[in-house]
């Protein structure tokens, strides 16, 4: 057994933002990650992070942008708190290394986004995620911690209400190993990959969301998902929303700027779930291309000319080129909606604390909530390190006065039980070939629109998906990276929080922000502001709501 | 869907904690020819064979996991198509890196890369003379941002370290990734301390590499290391002088052909060596010396010395000068 006071269980920017607040705070700390902290999903994020910086530009200006994207399900408070930390954050991550893009003045440069009152999105070109990632690992690398790499999380210890430290195993060794903490930093990302068609990772697997729901805690607003409007047709990689900042339009198969239609005013530059539903309704009535691929339109740079595209979208262009064969200097890029982010999660207050004691998270992983039913572009990044620094100093506090840990002897043979039995089967069901399953269920029934017959029919498949998981079977046997054992283990978290998804989209009789209902188009904020909360019963999800906490701004018809 | 292609792929196979040696298995799959190494083997993986083994998460070139040797080429699986490489090759032999132990098939053991990379001082050193501005960001103009070159783009793939010959002669060389993000902390207005970095590569890091520029044809982010480590091997000459065996070859080198727009070799030597080290080149010397007496006489001035001139004025002049 190894022991550490605090644990922060993922690597991307919330987790090592974490790692930092808690070491600084004096605390021993270890992080646990399954990806080399460099090539953790925060280095994805292309477009750029929030701040109210420019001159013309303000915190209550951000603050009321995140309130209205949020389709007024974000709460007030902790979106006050956010933006108000944005400046101070995004200028800590310049002082510690990040390489920014510069205006002529030399100060941070700005570029326009969706849903956004200001250009106030500061970028590096188009990698804005891989900046801030190589500059906050470069400082956390003049800390002291103890790092478990490629390392997968199996379980988390709780007793009595309280953690008392994690069960993962060594890639490299196959080892199984306890890890004692008196506190626990959940920072493990999205599980994109509930999903087939995913702007995510393939490691985007909701690792330490679903292993806090086995244990108790309580995942928040789970039906929310973001599905970007511009992911490249075959593949789903990204297309930045930053494309469309620095100008980019939507076409249509006749050529038309369709967006006129749905948001006359910002036209492209509408929140992600306004222009993803424009899209995904002109390819459904047939004014969409169409291809082997499905149905697109096109995302047209070429007017913004060979330099400035070049320049500030070089990843866009060599994506495009790599992946789609498509020069986007001279010719259209081929794009639809993919599903990009969660905007449910572990549910934490404005600290990153969870219902159970000692248990924090940030980041994807967790739902505070600042995005409501609509995350704006250029807030998750921002989201990462506010939140990541919050819950590392919470949990560095908690571990200063808590008792310690007591880890028992069976802890680990508990644990590592129903691992152990995937791999002595002789027979049984494939897990890959689940994943698979489960992911054109959530495509196909759990989707942009959503209604009330499919919803219980994606139900009725994924719970028969998750009764095939209890009889699968790992066929690799060895001890040395065995990726077919991490991929079952991945594809039994993603059923669980797939459940919680559907159960949540199926008993929310509303529209907002992400959650477009066909059966009830419109929003209903006399039964529907709130939030909701989802906890693990053996049958199944039990949804309970807490009401939204709201300061200044009432809830108005969102029209961009 | 598209149109497929016959793909035969030849897998390297090794478990460290069973094999003696590693085993290639051939797999045959009809694809689309823009079909990336990466969605194929991991299609071998869901439909043939489990328990293949190698690292990826992105897909997209961002994450610089999946590097590894496509038809003996340090690549990335996610951002190599299948058409290419079997229309080259007719079939594609999949392996892991070099440079590092393998751990199992396709993926490898990166300590070695990564103790390089911690050895630059990967990280802003600062000096309480000079504080950080309160409140604000570093000024910093796009012109210095363009020092940077490509060098932010890196993703630590490793491609580079796998495909590096002088990696491969001498495990204690730091390699292109580690120089390219020491030439990222030099060029950067808020580090302090780019002169002793420059003189704490010098001893065994900068002047082993070969200029052979394998690590700029295989860095899939167009980093370019090659020229970073030639742009820090010229600036550790302006803050040192040199001093180094390495760097004291090339400024010889440069001097020859200023001189008489050829080499002298034998200066060279001695340039480069010192006499009391041309005592220990006397041996390879009396071998050159029966091929070749004429390596005794001090060459002359070759035609079109004036071209020459030309050049090096140019130079003089910091046309070509690095940053």
């Amino acid at each position: 057994m190894r022991r550490h006071e605090v644990v922060v269980v993922g690597a991307g920017l919330a987790g090592q933002r974490a790692a930092l607040a808690a070491v600084d705070a004096g605390r021993d700390v270890a992080i646990v990650t399954k990806l080399h902290p460099l090539r953790s999903h925060s280095g994805a994020a292309q477009g750029g992070i929030n701040a109210a910086l420019g001159a013309e530009d303000s915190v209550d200006t951000h603050i009321y942008d995140t309130v209205k994207g949020s389709d007024y399900l974000g709460d007030q408070d902790a979106i006050e708190f956010f933006c108000r930390e944005a400046g101070p954050t995004v200028i800590e991550m310049e002082h510690f290394g990040t390489i920014f893009s510069r205006g002529p003045d030399g100060a941070l440069a700005r570029r326009a986004f969706g849903g956004a009152g200001f250009p106030r999105t500061i970028y590096a070109a188009d990698r804005t995620g891989l900046a801030l990632l190589q500059g906050l690992w470069e400082r956390l690398g003049t800390s002291r911690f103890t790092l478990y790499e490629e390392w997968d999380l199996t379980d988390l210890v709780v007793r009595d209400g309280r953690v008392h430290g994690v069960v993962a195993f060594d890639r490299k060794s196959g080892e199984f190993d306890e890890i004692a903490a008196k506190s626990v930093v959940l920072a493990t990302g999205p599980f994109g990959r509930i999903y087939g068609r995913t702007t995510n990772a393939h490691s985007c697997t909701g690792d330490g969301v679903a292993v806090a729901y086995r244990a108790g805690a309580v995942l928040k607003d789970m039906e929310f998902v973001q599905f970007h409007p511009t992911a490249l047709l075959e593949t789903g990689i990204l297309i930045t929303e930053g494309a469309r900042g620095e100008g980019g339009i939507l076409k249509n198969a006749s050529g038309e700027r369709f967006m006129s239609r749905y948001a006359p005013r910002v036209l492209e530059l509408a929140s992600r779930d306004v222009v993803s539903r424009a899209i995904y309704t002109e390819v459904k009535e047939g004014r969409g291309f169409q291809g082997p691929y499905g149905g697109y339109v096109h995302l047209e740079l070429m007017h913004l000319g060979k330099e400035k595209v070049e320049s500030r979208l070089q990843e866009i262009v060599d994506f495009s080129r790599n992946f789609a064969g498509i020069d986007p200097v001279t010719q259209p890029i081929p794009v639809f909606p993919g599903q990009h982010y969660m905007m449910g999660g572990i549910g934490t207050d404005i600290r990153g604390a969870t219902n159970v004691r000692g248990l924090f998270a940030a980041g994807e992983a967790a739902c505070v909530s600042i995005h409501g039913a609509n995350r704006l572009g250029g807030n998750s990044l921002l989201e990462t390190l506010v939140f990541g620094k919050q819950a590392g100093l919470a949990a560095a506090a908690y571990a200063e006065t808590a008792a310690a840990p007591e880890m028992r002897a069976t802890d680990l043979d508990t644990s590592t039980a129903p691992l152990r039995a995937w791999s002595s089967r002789t027979d049984g069901e494939d897990p890959t070939a689940l994943r698979t399953e489960m992911q054109e269920v959530m495509d196909r029934y759990v989707g942009i629109y959503r209604d009330e017959p499919t919803l219980l029919e994606g139900l009725k498949r994924l719970r028969a998906v998750k009764a095939k998981f209890a009889r699968i079977r790992v066929v690799d046997q060895s001890k040395v990276y065995n990726v077919n054992l991490s991929d079952a283990l991945e594809t039994g978290h993603m059923l669980e929080l797939a459940e919680t998804i559907v159960v949540g989209a199926y008993a929310r009789t509303e529209s907002r922000g992400a959650h477009a209902r066909t059966d009830y188009p419109k929003r209903d904020d006399a039964r529907w502001m709130r939030h909701t909360l989802a906890q693990r019963t053996p049958d199944g999800p039990s949804l309970s709501y807490a009401p939204v906490a709201y300061t200044r701004w009432d809830p108005k018809e969102r029209v961009y | 869907m598209a149109e497929t292609v016959r793909a035969a792929f030849e897998v390297y196979r090794f478990d460290r904690a069973k094999d003696a040696a590693p085993r290639y298995d051939r797999f045959e799959l009809d694809l689309a020819p823009h079909t990336p190494v990466l969605t194929a083997l991991l299609k071998i993986r869901g439909e043939v064979d489990p328990t293949l083994t190698l690292r990826y998460s992105c897909r997209s070139a961002i994450c610089g996991s999946c590097a590894m040797q496509v038809n003996s080429k340090s690549r990335l699986a996610c951002q190599t198509p299948i058409g290419p490489e079997l229309a080259r090759h007719g079939r594609i032999v999949v392996e892991p890196m070099r440079n590092q132990p393998v751990l199992r098939d396709l993926v490898v053991d990166q300590a070695p890369f990564w103790q390089q990379y911690d050895r630059i001082q990967p990280h802003l050193i600062l000096d309480s003379r000079h504080p950080m501005p309160e409140g604000k960001e570093n000024p910093m103009t796009p012109e210095q941002v363009d020092r940077f070159k490509e060098t932010p783009r890196c993703i630590a793939c490793a491609a580079c370290y796998s495909a590096c010959p002088a990696v491969e002669a001498d495990a204690t060389f730091p390699g292109p990734m580690a120089l390219a993000k020491l030439y990222r902390f030099v060029v950067d207005p808020r580090d302090t301390a780019h002169q002793d970095r420059l003189l704490a590569i010098q001893p065994g890091g900068l002047w082993t590499c070969l200029r052979c520029h394998l690590c700029t044809e295989a860095c899939p982010k167009d980093v370019r290391p090659s020229e970073r480590i030639r742009d820090l091997k010229e600036m550790a000459v302006r803050v040192q002088g040199a001093t180094e065996l390495g760097s004291r070859h090339a400024v010889g080198f440069k001097e020859n052909l200023r001189d008489r727009g050829q080499l002298n070799e034998m200066k060279l030597v001695r340039q480069t060596a010192g006499l009391t080290g041309m005592v220990g080149e006397i041996g390879q010397g009396i071998r050159i010396f029966r091929k070749k007496p004429e390596i005794l006489h001090r060459p002359r001035k070759i035609e079109g010395m004036d071209e020459v001139e030309k050049i090096y004025a140019a130079l003089d002049d910091g046309k070509e000068a690095p940053p």
